[in-house]
Protein backbone atom coordinates (compact mmCIF):
# COMPACT_ATOMS: atom_id res chain seq x y z
CA UNK A 1 0.00 0.00 0.00
CA UNK A 2 1.34 3.52 -1.00
CA UNK A 3 1.81 5.87 2.48
CA UNK A 4 -1.43 8.42 0.79
CA UNK A 5 -3.54 5.19 1.16
CA UNK A 6 -1.92 4.41 4.69
CA UNK A 7 -2.54 8.31 5.83
CA UNK A 8 -6.06 7.59 5.18
CA UNK A 9 -6.13 4.81 7.72
CA UNK A 10 -3.99 6.70 10.72
CA UNK A 11 -6.93 8.30 12.50
CA UNK A 12 -8.46 4.87 12.53
CA UNK A 13 -5.24 3.24 13.96
CA UNK A 14 -5.04 5.68 16.40
CA UNK A 15 -8.85 5.40 17.42
CA UNK A 16 -8.83 1.63 17.44
CA UNK A 17 -11.62 1.95 14.74
CA UNK A 18 -10.21 -0.27 11.78
CA UNK A 19 -10.58 -4.03 11.24
CA UNK A 20 -8.01 -6.69 12.10
CA UNK A 21 -6.78 -6.98 8.55
CA UNK A 22 -6.60 -2.96 7.91
CA UNK A 23 -4.66 -3.18 11.32
CA UNK A 24 -1.76 -5.72 10.62
CA UNK A 25 -1.52 -3.77 7.22
CA UNK A 26 -1.09 -0.17 9.13
CA UNK A 27 1.03 -2.10 11.15
CA UNK A 28 3.19 -3.74 8.73
CA UNK A 29 3.94 -0.44 6.37
CA UNK A 30 4.63 1.52 9.57
CA UNK A 31 7.51 -1.22 10.14
CA UNK A 32 8.89 -0.01 6.91
CA UNK A 33 8.26 3.58 6.59
CA UNK A 34 9.54 6.38 8.67
CA UNK A 35 7.36 8.91 7.34
CA UNK A 36 4.73 7.41 8.25
CA UNK A 37 5.53 6.80 11.93
CA UNK A 38 6.65 10.46 12.03
CA UNK A 39 3.59 11.31 11.15
CA UNK A 40 1.46 9.24 13.06
CA UNK A 41 3.96 10.89 15.92
CA UNK A 42 2.11 14.20 15.02
CA UNK A 43 -0.83 13.31 15.12
CA UNK A 44 -0.34 10.99 18.37
CA UNK A 45 0.43 14.46 20.14
CA UNK A 46 -2.89 15.55 18.79
CA UNK A 47 -4.70 13.12 19.92
CA UNK A 48 -3.05 13.21 23.85
CA UNK A 49 -3.67 17.51 24.15
CA UNK A 50 -7.35 16.69 23.03
CA UNK A 51 -8.22 14.21 25.27
CA UNK A 52 -7.37 16.05 27.83
CA UNK A 53 -9.54 18.44 27.23
CA UNK A 54 -12.54 18.93 29.39
CA UNK A 55 -14.72 21.26 29.62
CA UNK A 56 -16.18 22.55 32.76
CA UNK A 57 -20.16 22.23 33.72
CA UNK A 58 -22.28 25.44 34.14
CA UNK A 59 -23.79 25.61 37.65
CA UNK A 60 -26.59 23.84 38.60
CA UNK A 61 -28.50 26.96 38.77
CA UNK A 62 -28.21 27.52 35.21
CA UNK A 63 -29.35 24.25 34.19
CA UNK A 64 -32.57 24.64 36.51
CA UNK A 65 -34.11 27.32 34.99
CA UNK A 66 -32.52 26.18 31.04
CA UNK A 67 -36.11 25.27 30.48
CA UNK A 68 -37.08 28.77 31.34
CA UNK A 69 -35.13 30.46 29.23
CA UNK A 70 -36.13 28.64 26.43
CA UNK A 71 -39.77 29.18 27.13
CA UNK A 72 -39.18 32.74 27.55
CA UNK A 73 -37.78 32.64 23.72
CA UNK A 74 -41.09 30.62 22.48
CA UNK A 75 -43.16 33.03 24.07
CA UNK A 76 -41.10 36.06 23.24
CA UNK A 77 -41.29 34.96 19.28
CA UNK A 78 -45.40 34.24 20.12
CA UNK A 79 -45.23 37.97 21.16
CA UNK A 80 -43.95 38.99 18.31
CA UNK A 81 -46.29 37.31 16.37
CA UNK A 82 -49.45 38.40 17.75
CA UNK A 83 -48.40 42.15 18.17
CA UNK A 84 -47.53 42.59 14.71
CA UNK A 85 -50.72 40.84 13.58
CA UNK A 86 -52.63 43.21 15.91
CA UNK A 87 -50.63 45.96 14.13
CA UNK A 88 -51.01 45.25 10.42
CA UNK A 89 -55.06 44.59 11.33
CA UNK A 90 -55.39 48.14 12.66
CA UNK A 91 -53.33 49.32 10.38
CA UNK A 92 -55.77 47.86 7.41
CA UNK A 93 -58.53 49.10 9.37
CA UNK A 94 -56.90 52.61 9.51
CA UNK A 95 -56.64 52.65 5.66
CA UNK A 96 -59.94 51.24 5.06
CA UNK A 97 -61.72 53.89 6.63
CA UNK A 98 -59.57 56.76 5.03
CA UNK A 99 -60.11 55.70 1.73
CA UNK A 100 -63.68 54.74 2.52
CA UNK A 101 -64.22 58.31 3.26
CA UNK A 102 -62.04 59.46 0.10
CA UNK A 103 -63.95 58.10 -2.06
CA UNK A 104 -67.48 58.56 -0.60
CA UNK A 105 -66.87 62.82 -1.00
CA UNK A 106 -69.13 63.96 -3.91
CA UNK A 107 -66.76 67.09 -4.18
CA UNK A 108 -63.61 65.07 -5.10
CA UNK A 109 -63.13 64.69 -8.80
CA UNK A 110 -63.72 61.08 -10.15
CA UNK A 111 -60.50 61.31 -11.77
CA UNK A 112 -58.42 61.74 -8.78
CA UNK A 113 -60.83 59.26 -7.17
CA UNK A 114 -59.81 56.38 -10.01
CA UNK A 115 -56.44 58.01 -9.73
CA UNK A 116 -56.38 56.48 -6.08
CA UNK A 117 -58.06 53.66 -7.00
CA UNK A 118 -55.20 53.04 -9.37
CA UNK A 119 -52.60 53.58 -6.93
CA UNK A 120 -54.08 51.57 -4.19
CA UNK A 121 -54.44 48.52 -6.66
CA UNK A 122 -50.93 49.39 -8.14
CA UNK A 123 -49.47 48.70 -4.52
CA UNK A 124 -51.13 45.86 -3.21
CA UNK A 125 -50.02 43.99 -6.30
CA UNK A 126 -46.24 45.22 -5.55
CA UNK A 127 -46.90 44.41 -1.89
CA UNK A 128 -48.41 40.78 -2.55
CA UNK A 129 -45.52 40.00 -5.00
CA UNK A 130 -42.86 40.91 -2.18
CA UNK A 131 -44.30 39.08 0.08
CA UNK A 132 -44.57 35.63 -1.61
CA UNK A 133 -40.95 36.36 -3.00
CA UNK A 134 -39.69 36.95 0.85
CA UNK A 135 -42.01 33.94 1.98
CA UNK A 136 -40.30 31.82 -0.67
CA UNK A 137 -36.55 32.53 0.36
CA UNK A 138 -37.38 32.40 4.20
CA UNK A 139 -38.59 28.70 3.11
CA UNK A 140 -35.61 28.06 1.13
CA UNK A 141 -33.14 29.28 3.70
CA UNK A 142 -35.25 27.16 6.11
CA UNK A 143 -34.37 24.00 4.50
CA UNK A 144 -30.97 24.93 3.93
CA UNK A 145 -30.72 24.73 7.42
CA UNK A 146 -32.00 21.81 8.59
CA UNK A 147 -30.67 19.60 5.22
CA UNK A 148 -27.55 19.06 5.01
CA UNK B 1 -24.24 9.19 24.23
CA UNK B 2 -26.53 6.72 24.72
CA UNK B 3 -28.52 5.36 22.08
CA UNK B 4 -31.03 2.46 22.79
CA UNK B 5 -34.62 2.06 20.70
CA UNK B 6 -36.66 2.87 23.85
CA UNK B 7 -35.27 6.35 24.20
CA UNK B 8 -35.32 6.52 20.04
CA UNK B 9 -39.11 5.94 20.40
CA UNK B 10 -39.18 8.74 23.37
CA UNK B 11 -37.49 11.28 21.00
CA UNK B 12 -40.19 10.41 18.15
CA UNK B 13 -42.78 10.79 20.83
CA UNK B 14 -42.10 13.69 22.11
CA UNK B 15 -41.72 15.18 18.31
CA UNK B 16 -44.99 13.78 17.49
CA UNK B 17 -46.62 15.50 20.48
CA UNK B 18 -45.17 18.53 19.85
CA UNK B 19 -46.10 18.55 16.19
CA UNK B 20 -49.49 18.88 17.58
CA UNK B 21 -47.94 21.55 19.36
CA UNK B 22 -48.04 20.84 22.97
CA UNK B 23 -44.99 22.78 24.77
CA UNK B 24 -44.81 20.46 27.50
CA UNK B 25 -43.66 17.52 24.84
CA UNK B 26 -40.27 20.04 24.21
CA UNK B 27 -39.29 20.49 27.61
CA UNK B 28 -38.76 16.71 27.24
CA UNK B 29 -36.16 17.37 24.96
CA UNK B 30 -34.53 20.21 26.17
CA UNK B 31 -34.01 18.49 30.01
CA UNK B 32 -32.73 15.55 27.91
CA UNK B 33 -30.85 17.55 25.41
CA UNK B 34 -29.46 20.87 26.86
CA UNK B 35 -26.45 19.22 27.97
CA UNK B 36 -25.21 17.34 24.73
CA UNK B 37 -26.43 21.02 22.79
CA UNK B 38 -24.51 23.43 25.30
CA UNK B 39 -21.13 21.17 24.86
CA UNK B 40 -21.77 21.03 21.25
CA UNK B 41 -21.23 24.61 20.91
CA UNK B 42 -19.13 25.15 23.14
CA UNK B 43 -16.74 22.79 21.23
CA UNK B 44 -17.50 24.88 18.27
CA UNK B 45 -17.81 28.55 19.30
CA UNK B 46 -15.37 28.21 22.26
CA UNK B 47 -17.38 30.54 24.22
CA UNK B 48 -19.80 29.91 27.34
CA UNK B 49 -21.95 32.82 26.51
CA UNK B 50 -22.08 32.19 23.15
CA UNK B 51 -22.74 27.91 23.28
CA UNK B 52 -25.15 28.95 26.10
CA UNK B 53 -26.83 31.08 23.67
CA UNK B 54 -26.49 28.38 20.66
CA UNK B 55 -28.13 26.22 22.88
CA UNK B 56 -31.24 28.30 23.57
CA UNK B 57 -31.73 29.50 20.50
CA UNK B 58 -31.25 25.46 18.62
CA UNK B 59 -34.24 24.58 20.90
CA UNK B 60 -36.73 27.31 19.84
CA UNK B 61 -36.04 26.31 16.16
CA UNK B 62 -37.21 22.97 17.13
CA UNK B 63 -40.33 23.99 18.42
CA UNK B 64 -40.59 26.39 15.01
CA UNK B 65 -39.89 23.45 12.76
CA UNK B 66 -41.07 20.55 14.17
CA UNK B 67 -43.49 20.43 11.16
CA UNK B 68 -40.96 20.05 8.92
CA UNK B 69 -39.36 16.95 11.07
CA UNK B 70 -39.87 13.87 9.63
CA UNK B 71 -41.03 11.33 11.77
CA UNK B 72 -39.23 8.10 10.40
CA UNK B 73 -35.62 9.78 10.70
CA UNK B 74 -33.98 9.90 14.30
CA UNK B 75 -34.42 13.01 16.18
CA UNK B 76 -30.54 13.79 16.92
CA UNK B 77 -28.96 14.32 13.40
CA UNK B 78 -31.74 16.80 12.87
CA UNK B 79 -31.20 18.79 16.17
CA UNK B 80 -27.65 18.48 15.67
CA UNK B 81 -27.58 19.83 12.09
CA UNK B 82 -29.42 22.77 13.88
CA UNK B 83 -27.07 23.31 16.66
CA UNK B 84 -23.91 23.04 13.75
CA UNK B 85 -25.81 25.79 11.92
CA UNK B 86 -26.18 27.99 14.53
CA UNK B 87 -22.18 27.66 14.90
CA UNK B 88 -21.46 28.26 11.83
CA UNK B 89 -23.35 31.81 11.92
CA UNK B 90 -21.98 32.45 15.48
CA UNK B 91 -18.57 31.96 13.93
CA UNK B 92 -19.33 33.53 10.43
CA UNK B 93 -20.43 36.95 12.54
CA UNK B 94 -17.21 36.65 14.47
CA UNK B 95 -14.92 36.23 12.21
CA UNK B 96 -14.95 39.83 11.24
CA UNK B 97 -14.25 41.01 14.46
CA UNK B 98 -12.35 38.23 15.85
CA UNK B 99 -8.31 38.95 16.54
CA UNK B 100 -8.14 34.83 16.84
CA UNK B 101 -6.27 35.48 19.80
CA UNK B 102 -6.94 32.92 22.76
CA UNK B 103 -6.11 34.52 26.00
CA UNK B 104 -5.11 31.59 28.47
CA UNK B 105 -7.69 33.27 30.89
CA UNK B 106 -10.37 32.10 28.59
CA UNK B 107 -9.47 28.84 27.82
CA UNK B 108 -8.46 27.88 32.06
CA UNK B 109 -12.18 29.77 32.49
CA UNK B 110 -13.56 27.27 30.28
CA UNK B 111 -11.60 23.78 31.16
CA UNK B 112 -12.50 21.85 34.30
CA UNK B 113 -9.47 21.66 36.75
CA UNK B 114 -7.40 18.54 36.33
CA UNK B 115 -3.71 17.53 37.44
CA UNK B 116 -1.67 18.41 40.01
CA UNK B 117 0.21 22.07 39.76
CA UNK B 118 3.37 21.31 38.35
CA UNK B 119 2.27 19.65 35.32
CA UNK B 120 -0.96 22.16 35.03
CA UNK B 121 1.00 24.76 33.89
CA UNK B 122 2.63 22.86 31.07
CA UNK B 123 -0.99 20.90 30.49
CA UNK B 124 -2.46 24.62 29.90
CA UNK B 125 0.24 25.83 27.88
CA UNK B 126 -0.68 22.79 25.75
CA UNK B 127 -4.07 23.30 25.70
CA UNK B 128 -3.85 26.86 25.20
CA UNK B 129 -2.02 25.95 21.99
CA UNK B 130 -4.83 23.62 20.68
CA UNK B 131 -7.59 25.91 21.28
CA UNK B 132 -5.45 28.57 19.54
CA UNK B 133 -4.97 25.94 16.82
CA UNK B 134 -8.78 24.64 16.58
CA UNK B 135 -10.20 28.63 16.12
CA UNK B 136 -7.95 28.59 12.69
CA UNK B 137 -9.56 25.46 11.68
CA UNK B 138 -12.25 24.86 8.95
CA UNK B 139 -15.52 24.16 10.26
CA UNK B 140 -15.86 21.06 9.12
CA UNK B 141 -12.47 19.88 10.75
CA UNK B 142 -13.31 21.95 13.97
CA UNK B 143 -16.64 20.02 13.75
CA UNK B 144 -14.96 16.82 13.48
CA UNK B 145 -11.86 16.90 16.37
CA UNK B 146 -15.13 18.55 18.52
CA UNK B 147 -17.44 15.35 17.83
CA UNK B 148 -14.55 12.80 18.46
CA UNK B 149 -12.25 14.39 20.95
CA UNK B 150 -14.19 16.43 23.04
CA UNK B 151 -17.85 14.50 23.08
CA UNK B 152 -16.04 11.11 22.54
CA UNK B 153 -18.26 9.82 19.81
CA UNK B 154 -17.27 6.33 18.01
CA UNK B 155 -17.15 7.11 13.93
CA UNK B 156 -20.43 4.76 14.08
CA UNK B 157 -22.31 7.55 15.86
CA UNK B 158 -19.98 10.56 14.10
CA UNK B 159 -21.38 8.89 10.69
CA UNK B 160 -24.91 9.14 11.48
CA UNK B 161 -25.12 12.56 12.96
CA UNK B 162 -23.32 14.03 10.20
CA UNK B 163 -24.55 11.76 7.70
CA UNK B 164 -21.31 10.48 5.87
CA UNK B 165 -19.59 7.01 5.20
CA UNK B 166 -17.35 5.62 8.37
CA UNK B 167 -14.84 5.56 5.89
CA UNK B 168 -14.72 9.46 5.04
CA UNK B 169 -15.06 10.00 9.42
CA UNK B 170 -11.59 8.60 9.70
CA UNK B 171 -10.11 10.05 6.43
CA UNK B 172 -12.03 13.65 7.87
CA UNK B 173 -10.10 12.93 11.24
CA UNK B 174 -7.05 12.07 9.82
CA UNK B 175 -6.77 15.71 7.68
CA UNK B 176 -8.13 17.41 10.43
CA UNK B 177 -5.89 15.92 13.25
CA UNK B 178 -2.95 16.60 10.68
CA UNK B 179 -3.81 20.81 10.17
CA UNK B 180 -4.07 20.57 14.35
CA UNK B 181 -0.30 19.36 14.41
CA UNK B 182 1.34 21.75 11.81
CA UNK B 183 -0.61 24.65 13.33
CA UNK B 184 0.00 23.49 16.70
CA UNK B 185 3.94 22.82 15.59
CA UNK B 186 3.65 26.31 14.14
CA UNK B 187 2.59 28.14 17.17
CA UNK B 188 5.51 26.64 19.29
CA UNK B 189 8.09 27.72 16.43
CA UNK B 190 6.29 31.47 17.13
CA UNK B 191 7.06 31.01 20.69
CA UNK B 192 10.52 30.24 20.61
CA UNK B 193 11.40 32.94 17.88
CA UNK B 194 9.67 34.84 20.74
CA UNK B 195 11.83 33.84 23.80
ZN1 LIG C 1 4.57 5.45 4.53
Amino acid sequence: MQCDEIKELLAGYQDGELDGAQTAQVREHLAGCEACRTELGRLNKVKEVASKVQYKDLPLEVWEGYWQGVYRRIERGLGWIFASLGAVILLCFGLFHLVRDFFLRPEISIFAKLGVAGLIIGGAFLLVSLIRERMFAYHRERYREVQR
Amino acid sequence: MKKNGSMKEDDAMLMHQLKRGRVKALSGLVEKYKKQAYFLALGMVGNADDAFDVSQEAFLRVYQSARTFDDKQPFFPWFYAIVANLCRNVLKKRQTVDSRQVDIDEVGYLLADDGTPETELLEREEKRKLFAAMRKLPFADREIINLNHFRMMSYDEIASILNIPRGTVMSRLYYARRRLAELMEEDERHAMRRD
